[in-house]
């Protein structure tokens, strides 16, 4: 019986073929990154989001209530990897993207080559540290 | 209250404030901190405070100046010859204040000559005792102690307020007296602004723009992409009402404060980004949140768009999460 996996085989797969193909230079940490959500941090109505002023797509879903009692709020999470080279241009893309109703705040995650992920909070404008 | 505008001494391209009342000035009124750099060499301490000059960032200079708040002098040639006349007049009046000096301490002796004289017999005794008992144990050669230079029969008190003063009364023979001060000690005052001189002409010497200081060669600032962001972004906070100081302790180009710093701490450390399409590396990123969590500070990504000359921030803290 074949164990080989790859990466058209994953459940996620389907789901992200698009943008996987449409944007092969962030393919790898969008795959990430999607995966991370969903398992691992349990975003629910994870949707993605085409974003061609950043060269990739966002991933879009319900952020579950964190510890200090924040409500589950719908965010934006831009990824890249630890190699490459963004800009500023991409987060004002990314604001723009979601329109008059946006949260003050996206997410970037960044990933490394072991599958590291670390997120990132952006905020637009000059938003106080949340201590 | 029509007053000029404040006066900005340009020494070396870099912008300096040495009257006391601009520095108070630049701080109460327009925000700008500036920094005191006025040391002696072998004394400069950061958590001590110093005097004048007053050093600008180049931005707080061109923001002072681009408002018409200040305005830029060409120190170096703003200093005139004096001429002789000018000169003698001056070291007249600096020996005039020695001679002034001297005379109110020789005052002051007497004074004090006086309050002794009126000393009962038992403590005139007494310190005669004292006097001779000092001076016997002077009387050995390697003995350094301040009353071997009394002269013989004086009977000023040996307190240590007198000390230093005494130490220099009746010299010895080291010879160091100059002829007509023998041994008494006098303050020379160096004024700091050289405003206060006859010869300063500062007014044939003041540049209101930026591009006619530009031109006179004293200011280049900025002349860069890069510069010319700082300027806009330095610009942009300072008219959000922000106090802006040197982000380099903290790993970026400003402190951002919400007031002045000497009654509050900084919330963000601010980074110039130089425009929208400027490469970003990610673990820049992680550099400034990281540090921002561990210093209770948020990092703000300024960005300047030279093509509307808006200035976007993002704030970057890290996500607690992931």
């Amino acid at each position: 019986m074949s164990t080989v996996t790859n990466m058209q085989t994953h459940p996620s797969y389907p789901e992200l073929t698009r943008y996987l193909s449409k944007y092969p230079s962030s393919a790898g940490a969008l795959f990430q990154t999607f995966n991370d959500i969903t398992f691992a941090q349990k975003w629910t109505n994870v949707e993605l989001v085409d974003l061609p002023n950043c060269q990739r797509a966002g991933i879009k879903g319900l952020r579950p209530s964190s510890d200090d009692g924040e409500l589950p709020s719908t965010c934006i999470v831009l990824p890249c990897s630890l190699a490459e080279s963004i800009s500023t241009s991409y987060f004002s893309a990314a604001f723009t993207s979601l329109g008059e109703s946006a949260p003050k705040q996206i997410y970037l995650a960044i990933c490394a080559e072991d599958s590291s992920t670390v997120y990132y909070k952006i905020g637009k404008g000059i938003v106080k540290p949340s201590i | 209250m029509a007053e000029g505008p404040i006066p900005l001494r340009v020494s070396n391209k870099k912008a300096y404030v040495w009257d006391v009342d601009d520095v108070a000035k630049l701080r109460s009124r327009h925000g700008i901190c500036g920094m005191l750099t006025g040391t002696l060499p072998h004394l400069s301490q950061q958590n001590v405070f110093l005097g004048v000059p007053l050093l600008l960032m180049p931005e707080e200079a061109v923001f002072l100046v681009e408002k018409g708040l200040a305005c830029l002098v060409d120190d170096k040639n703003a200093h005139h010859d004096p001429g002789l006349s000018r000169l003698a007049k001056w070291d007249n009046s600096r020996l005039k204040a020695i001679e002034r000096q001297l005379a109110l301490a020789e005052e002051e002796q007497e004074a004090k000559e006086h309050q002794y004289s009126t000393m009962t017999e038992q403590a005139i005794r007494k310190r005669n005792e004292r006097e001779r008992k000092k001076a016997f144990v002077a009387s050995f050669p390697n003995d350094s102690s301040s009353s071997s230079t009394e002269p013989a029969g004086n009977v000023l008190a040996h307190d240590s307020d007198n000390t230093a003063s005494d130490t220099r009364r009746g010299q010895d023979s080291s010879g160091t007296s100059k002829a007509g001060t023998a041994g008494a000690t006098f303050t020379v005052h160096v004024g700091a602004p050289s405003s206060q001189l006859d010869w300063y002409q500062q007014s044939s010497h003041s540049f209101t723009t930026l591009a006619s200081a530009r031109e006179a060669g004293i200011w280049d600032y900025p002349s860069t992409p890069e510069e010319r962001a700082r300027c806009a972004v330095f610009r942009e906070l300072r008219g959000k009402g922000y106090y802006l100081g040197i982000g380099t302790k903290f790993g970026g180009d400003y402190l951002v404060y919400p007031g002045d710093p000497l009654r509050y701490h900084s919330h963000f450390v601010a980074s110039v980004i130089a425009s929208p399409r400027t490469p970003l590396r990610p673990m820049e990123i992680v550099a400034h949140g990281r540090l921002g969590t561990g210093t209770k500070k948020s990092h703000l990504l300024c960005e300047w768009n030279e093509d509307n000359d808006v200035v976007t921030s993002f704030s970057i803290e890290w996500a607690r999460f992931g």
